[in-house]
């Protein structure tokens, strides 16, 4: 590394002193700390945004006259700003999230501080999570079974809702078995038989008591899943609004109950917790505009991880070819000058040239000759996760190809001389001496391949990410790895949920958890990365060759 | 045996053989792997330039078959597979003719026994052929085809022909000489002239279809308009408009006349003289039927079409496009029912295909015959030409792309109903005959707005920031700044554009006067602090470390920005005032203000959020590279100056900015091509609408928004598609450019340093 370049420090420095100029340092230094402001500003709000989108908030029991009519209204208070009304006048408005879309419409409500005659926070006020609606906040009054009720002044009120709860969350688990699982492994077999007709190889006879074994099987299983969703729906829950209104549901739709105005501190923490691992392992509900990631996640994960085991390989030989192998003349200057380029040609690019070549010709090559019978649906000539991961390859190859070439030019002339003297032949040298002391710097090429890898977005949209995937790229279902899948991202997420989604008011909190989490695997893999690069230059600066 | 214990085995010395074959292996693997990457990357550029290249290609034509039609054919149809030909002489017959064997029959027509066929016409759209009788009555019958699979796995094309009703003319006397069909599927209207001379008189029938609640409906006649008295003038072309709503008709004074049909009658709305006081020698309109090709003497041929002059004027012809003349004769015509391809001929037996859009040629030559009679088929996969004696010939014609062309991505294009040539790009509408607006420039423009006013902000900002990094800021920062600056690069961008289109984009809505206020105040406050700060005491600036300067100039930043801040709603009340259009007061409203002020919209996700929040994408990759060249700057040079006496702001004005100042150009062209192709924040935050304006308060459409928008629904292998492939090119082009000139003078840079 250079001596720190000080000018004006040190002991003969008197131009430090000068007046002479000044003014544009300091001009200079407020351009690096806007710099510098900025970027931790980005940070600290994602991260507060995101943070705060898991933190269970109080509800208010609201009370307003407008009008000289009085309306009572509770929820929780989301937003606070200032609003110009057409007279010119400044407004303070507060946005209340009162949650209730079937009984209420608009689940967002805008007030006027001045309209407001008194708040409070009853403890009473119950946020219920439900599979359908999105959240409603309500007082609980009782629940119904059958021809018993329970009222809410029962002290068996909270065991019998914790038990209903309790059951609702194992019926789900059967229901979705049996409907996701069972009924799509017959339907699948149904849907083979059809194909294996169609193709010639199963007689028509044969098929036929086949398919009727099938269809019985498909209909047992139905009457079972509607077994389950009576049972789901047997427990009411009784409710009532902070105006009056009732709520009346199954308890099978009920997720979870909190009370947040009952709860302290460490309450809150633990279902800030609670949230954050539903958030992590659960499937988006409601246009993703509820539940979890988990599928977008699994989606990242696995794409990221399929390119890396692309890019690896193909960008180290590159590496070592340009740098060990080549003869150093025109051609491979010319040639990294394109790398270089390659590095900065625009991501959508990439994804319109994988659209073109790995979707359109190779995909459709390979369903001409594999999967000629299921044509004209496609099968590997529509964009999925290996064409997606294989864009990405693409895309960080000369992210690796510049940092291991790198790497390898660091590795010291000394060391290679000796390895040769000894008699080593040249793969022997590269093999035993250059790489393993360049390994840690081609690490960090991976890692910061697999970090752009996961924020990029832009081509995706074109070979494989959908707002909604029905199945994993990689499940129980032979042959369990599915290259051909499309898959959820999370960085698709943030984009669909906050522009595409039917209410985004509603989906923010959720875009600035996801965008938290996606921040934070870049940031992460990005340390990891400079730490290691750290670590090596303090190891060549320290050997003594 | 004993020896070998005297001296030691010579193989022993000798590389094994299976090292050296495997480092051959290696080394013969790790270069085809090194090539095959390098070609790879080469394979992008071939790839998705060999999805543009058929869109510069013209039209291949080629013969296709031939047969003999009776002679003297009045009237020429195809069926839409261009298998079998129809002609109709004027009789009670209608002659089918099948191409490829060359077997003729003939269908009868129902009513037309006792009719004397004096004048007949043909509108392809419907397939329905118009006649007029010697004793004034007015009919048509509809040709239609069916196809059904035959026994050889083939398909047959089975025609049916439908009369349809007779109306007898109540104006004028003697026979029908000329007669226009055009029909809605609702309305229709028939444009009729009787007699010849000045004693011709033209008619416009509106006829109407009654619908019954089952089957088909009942044709009445709605009225019957005698237009002889607005043209002024003997009528010598009629053309009914496909709408049904107007027709054209040419006079013998070289003027034509435009008439509407409506509720209240038929109007003469507009007289137009094409070709000053010669009359046009043909006269047709174009699918759509906004656009009519007029041919002039000498064949200039003119593309007039319906638009409106100003915003609130009525829809009247004008003259949109010319192309290159024909020669004398009266040219064959036939319009495309696809798109606005038509096919023309001139006077010596030449055919051409044209584009109405770009105005181009798109195909041009011999057909063997003299051509009397053509017709395009509705797939606008054949075109058929015969002469007078009945010689028919098939062309097979295939123009995937007929809209493309250099003109029409790069040039100004005249499109229908516009009211002038523009740049525009609209890529699909809502009916069948819309018109595709695929140019390039627009979504070119797009780009380079949001770069420059994202570089505007980033430049000034990652250029300070990098000189200070260089030049002053101590060691022990600058290793935690350093790779701060590299972690904001790898920002995923649609956080980034997220952030823009749903969080700040609200929040700098109302608050434009302080953003503003905030810009100005910025900068002059930290000039300000350092101007007071060295006239303080040499004992107190003693106090702190040369370097310091990026955390002292903090708190004046914060007070600036929230002076700003505060500021920004008093200079809107002193500055931005302007009339409310609801109440009639004064109002101070940026927001309104500025479109009564420039003219020009207020959106809320323009530029100024764009510019901002690119700069979170910008300022590090030019902060690194801008560092890197200033920090390689020669020591022995900055040294020699500050030894010589120069101030420290010296030293980097003189030797520092120049000696690093190609490295300082690489950093912003690197910039520009980051900012460029940068495809998530340009979706998220810029409304997507392209338009051409550098309105800092409003939005754009760049090429790469454009391609990730648009590119998942365009079906494979269309115009739209490679359109978008060719947006993909540009991008390309325009980023390799900037990146290579970078690293060229990179390596310049790195050469020159190392010499001093």
């Amino acid at each position: 590394m250079d001596a720190p370049h000080h000018i004006g420090a040190g002991p003969f420095a008197t131009t430090g002193r000068s007046r002479q100029g000044e003014p544009w340092v300091w001009l200079t230094a407020a351009g690096l700390t806007l710099g510098v402001l900025m970027a931790l500003g980005l940070f600290v709000l994602i991260l507060v945004k995101g943070a705060a989108s898991f933190w269970p908030r109080s509800v208010e029991r609201i009370e307003i006259r407008q009008d000289s009519a009085t309306t009572v209204i509770a929820g929780i208070i989301t937003q606070e700003n200032e609003r110009r009304a057409t007279d010119g006048t400044l407004h303070q408005q507060i946005q209340i999230f009162r949650g209730n879309r079937d009984l209420s419409g608009e689940a967002f409500v805008y007030l006027d501080r001045k309209d407001i005659t008194a708040t409070t926070r009853p403890e009473s006020m119950l946020v219920l999570e439900r599979l359908e609606y999105g959240p409603a906040i309500v007082e609980a009054v009782a629940l119904e079974t059958g021809g018993t009720r329970v009222a809410a002044e029962d002290p068996a009120f909270a065991n019998e809702l914790e038990r209903l709860l309790d059951e609702g969350r194992r019926l789900r688990k059967q229901l979705l078995r049996v409907e996701r699982r069972d009924i799509g492994a017959v339907s699948r077999e149904l849907e083979e038989l059809d194909r294996a007709q169609r193709g010639g190889t199963v007689a028509t006879q044969e098929a036929a008591p086949r398919r009727v074994a099938l269809e019985a099987r498909f209909e047992k299983l139905r009457a079972e899943a509607l077994r389950i969703r009576s049972q789901l729906s047997a427990a009411t829950f009784v409710g009532v609004t902070a105006d009056d209104r009732e709520l009346r549901m199954a308890t099978g739709d009920l997720l979870d109950v909190f009370a947040p105005n009952q709860a302290g501190w460490t309450g809150r923490l633990g279902e800030t917790l609670r949230r954050v691992w539903k958030f992590l392992v659960e499937n988006p509900r409601e246009a993703n505009t509820e539940g979890g990631v988990f599928p977008a996640i699994f989606g990242t994960v696995v794409m990221t991880l399929v390119m890396s085991l692309f890019v690896t390989p193909f960008g180290v030989i590159a590496a070592i070819y340009l740098r060990e192998y080549a003869r150093q003349g025109l051609l491979v200057r010319i040639v990294r000058v394109c790398v270089n380029n390659l590095a900065g040609v625009p991501s959508i690019v990439f994804g319109v040239f994988g659209l073109a070549f790995f979707v359109y010709f190779v995909g459709g090559f390979v369903d001409r000759s594999l999967y000629a019978d299921r044509l004209p649906t496609p099968t590997f000539g529509t964009p999925g996760i290996l064409w997606a991961s294989l864009t990405l390859a693409l895309l960080t190859l000369p992210v690796l190809i510049v940092a291991t070439e790198e790497a390898l030019g660091a590795v010291p002339r000394g060391v290679r001389e000796a390895a040769l003297a000894c008699g080593a032949s040249k793969w022997q040298m590269i093999q035993r001496v250059v790489l393993p002391a360049s390994l840690p710097g081609i690490l960090t090429g991976i890692i910061l391949a697999m970090a752009r890898g996961a924020g990029e977005v832009a081509p995706l949209m074109l070979v494989g990410v959908v707002k909604l995937a029905p199945s994993l790229p990689v499940d129980t279902i032979a042959p369990f790895i599915h290259p051909e899948r499309k898959f959820m991202h999370l960085g698709f997420h943030i984009y669909d949920l906050g522009f595409q989604s039917p209410d985004a008011e509603a989906a923010k909190p959720m875009v600035f958890a996801t965008a938290l989490l996606l921040i934070l695997v870049v940031v992460i893999l990005n340390l990891a990365a400079i730490l290691i690069r750290n670590r090596i230059r303090k190891r060549f600066a320290t050997s003594s060759f | 045996m004993q020896e070998t214990f005297d001296a030691p085995d010579p193989r022993r010395f000798e590389v094994s053989r299976a090292t050296l074959w495997f480092d051959r292996l290696m080394g013969w693997l790790i270069r085809c792997g090194g090539i095959a990457v390098i070609l790879a990357v080469f394979g992008i550029l071939y790839f998705v330039a060999k999805e543009v290249v058929p869109l510069f290609r013209g039209a291949t034509v080629a013969e296709a078959g031939s047969a003999q039609l009776p002679p003297d054919a009045k009237v020429l149809g195809v069926d839409e597979w261009g298998t079998t030909a129809f002609s109709y002489h004027g009789g009670s017959t209608v002659h089918f003719t099948e191409i490829a064997t060359g077997t003729r029959h003939e269908h009868s027509l129902a009513g037309f026994e006792d009719a004397d066929i004096t004048a007949c016409s043909f509108d392809p759209v419907r397939a329905r052929v118009a006649v007029g009788t010697a004793n004034g009555r007015v009919g048509s019958f509809v040709v239609r085809f069916e196809r059904k699979a035959d026994d050889s796995g083939g398909f047959e094309v089975v025609p049916r022909v439908e009369s349809e009703p007779w109306f007898r003319l109540e104006h004028g006397s003697g026979s029908v000489t000329a007669v226009s069909d055009g029909d809605s599927g609702a309305t229709r209207l028939v444009a009729v002239k009787r007699g010849e001379g000045a004693s011709a008189n033209v008619a416009i029938l509106r006829l109407g279809m009654k619908r019954g609640l089952v089957g088909k409906g009942k044709l009445t006649l709605l009225g019957e308009h005698d237009v002889t008295p607005l043209l002024g003038s003997e009528a010598r072309l009629l053309r009914a408009s496909q709408n049904g709503m107007a027709a054209l008709i040419a006079c013998a004074d070289g003027g034509v006349r435009y008439l509407l049909a409506d509720a209240g009658g038929v109007s003469l709305r507009q007289t137009f003289e094409p070709f000053a006081d010669s009359v046009p020698l043909s006269m047709d309109f174009l699918f759509g039927g906004v656009s009519a090709i007029l041919t002039g003497p000498g064949g200039i041929q003119e593309q007039w079409s319906l638009f409106r002059g100003s915003e609130d004027a009525e829809r009247l012809f004008g003259r949109t496009k010319s192309f290159p003349a024909l020669g004398d004769a009266v040219p064959v015509f036939a319009a495309s029912q696809r798109n606005r391809t038509f096919l023309t001929s001139d006077d010596d037996g030449g055919v051409a295909l044209r584009h109405s859009t770009s105005g181009d040629t798109r195909w041009e030559g011999e057909v063997g015959i003299d051509p009397a009679l053509a017709v395009m088929d509705a797939k606008g996969e054949h075109f058929l030409v015969a002469d007078a004696r009945g010689g028919l010939r098939r062309f097979h014609v295939h123009d995937p792309h007929p809209e493309a062309g250099w003109r029409a991505f790069f040039g100004k294009v005249w499109y229908e109903g516009g009211s002038g040539p523009v740049w525009q790009w609209q890529s699909t509408g809502g009916s069948d005959d819309f018109e595709p607006k695929f140019s390039m420039m627009p979504l070119i423009f797009g780009s380079l707005k949001g770069t420059a006013y994202a570089m505007l902000f980033s430049v000034p900002v990652a250029l300070l920031a990098a000189v200070f990094s260089a030049a002053f800021l101590p060691q022990e920062f600058k290793r935690v700044i350093k790779p701060l600056m590299e972690i904001m690069a790898s920002l995923p961008s649609v956080v980034l554009g997220f952030l823009a289109g749903l969080w700040l984009a609200p929040i700098l809505e109302t608050r434009v006067p302080s953003v503003l206020a905030i810009l100005v105040l910025l900068p002059l406050t930290a000039l300000a602090a350092g101007f007071l700060w060295c006239r303080l005491p040499i004992r107190v600036r003693n106090r702190i470390a040369p370097g310091s300067e990026w955390w002292l100039v903090l708190p004046v930043l914060a007070l600036a920005g929230w002076t700003g801040w505060i500021a920004g709603p008093l200079v809107e009340s002193w500055c931005f005032t302007c009339t409310d259009p609801a109440t009639g007061g004064t109002i101070a409203d940026f927001r309104l203000w500025w479109p009564q002020a420039t003219g020009t919209a207020f959106e809320q996700r323009n530029s100024l959020v764009l510019g901002f929040m690119m700069g979170f994408a910008v300022i590090p990759v030019i902060f690194t590279i801008a560092e890197d060249a200033l920090s390689n700057v020669p020591r022995s040079l900055t040294s020699a100056a500050a030894a010589l006496g120069a101030s420290r702001w010296h030293v980097v004005r003189t030797i520092l900015l120049p000696v690093a100042s190609a490295g300082i150009f690489s950093a912003l062209m690197i910039g520009f091509g980051r900012a460029v192709g940068e495809t998530m924040i340009m979706v998220m935050a810029t409304g997507n609408t392209p338009i051409t304006e550098w309105n800092l308060f409003n939005g754009m459409r760049t090429l790469s928004a454009n391609i990730a928008v648009e590119l998942p629904e365009a079906s494979v292998g269309s115009t739209h598609y490679r359109a978008l492939f060719l947006g993909a090119v540009v991008l390309f082009a325009m980023t390799f450019v900037m990146n290579t000139a970078a690293e060229l003078l990179r390596q310049r840079l790195r050469e020159r340093n190392r010499i001093v």
